[in-house]
């Protein structure tokens, strides 16, 4: 069924990898040295993420995918200095 | 040219939707399956376009972004998946590619990456692109 091609992904797996565009995409209206320390941070949370959570909690993976897109539209609506403040969110889902 | 993907990613989203549903809908698969040679064709055509630079170019990025040693091989037909890349990965590669060409790649084509060749392909796509509009 032209599976051999490409891996499929599920409806649930694009939204992350598009969330993930998004941060990526957001990073790069920074100033270098921020963008630099968000892409780091978002980068370690999604692999964190990816490697901690079982593919198949879609509660949890949908309740952090809503959570990440509020924090894509803070990153998007405040300015690069007051990154800290979502440096701080996502140090505290580590605490978890 | 620019008409080739806009097909190619219709005729895979109905393939996913007849492959979801019920065994009813399995008729019209028939005729979808005979639309995909027809893109393999349109593929190959496009992948003598891509230019050795663009594909060095791609194979250096892709080294660098997954930190591979100098003596790993990056061929053009070298699949991401099997030089260690994962899907956020991948999702890094496209990036980077956009900002060294200058270009944008659409969310349903960057997901239809698998290969250095793929990309490099549509990277000259878009760049004719951008150069047209220019």
């Amino acid at each position: 069924m032209g599976a051999s091609r490409a891996q499929k992904l599920s409806g649930i797996q694009k939204q992350v990898l598009s969330l993930y565009r998004g941060f990526l995409r957001t990073a790069r209206s920074k100033t270098p040295e921020n963008r630099v320390h968000i892409e780091s941070l978002v980068s370690a949370e999604f692999r964190r993420n990816a490697q901690s959570i079982d593919r198949k909690n879609f509660l949890h993976i949908e309740y952090l995918l809503r959570r990440g897109k509020k924090q894509l539209d803070q990153l998007k609506t405040v300015d690069s200095v007051r990154l800290s403040s979502s440096n701080v969110e996502i140090s505290d889902t580590q605490k978890q | 040219m620019a008409a080739v993907p806009v097909t190619c990613v219709r005729l895979t989203t109905s393939m996913q939707i007849v492959g979801k549903t019920s065994a009813l809908k399995l008729v019209p698969m028939g005729r979808n399956k005979s639309g995909f040679p027809c893109l393999r064709t349109s593929r190959f055509q496009i992948s003598c376009v891509a230019k050795p630079e663009t594909v060095n170019k791609v194979c250096e990025i892709v080294k660098t972004q997954l930190a591979l040693g100098a003596d790993t091989v990056v061929a053009p037909d070298s699949k991401f998946a099997s030089l260690g890349a994962d899907s956020l990965d991948t999702v890094e590669i496209v990036m980077t590619l956009e900002e060294e060409f200058g270009i944008s790649v659409e969310e349903e084509n960057s997901q239809n990456i698998t290969t250095v060749q793929e990309a490099a392909d549509l990277i000259e796509k878009l760049v004719e692109k951008k150069n047209a509009t220019a």
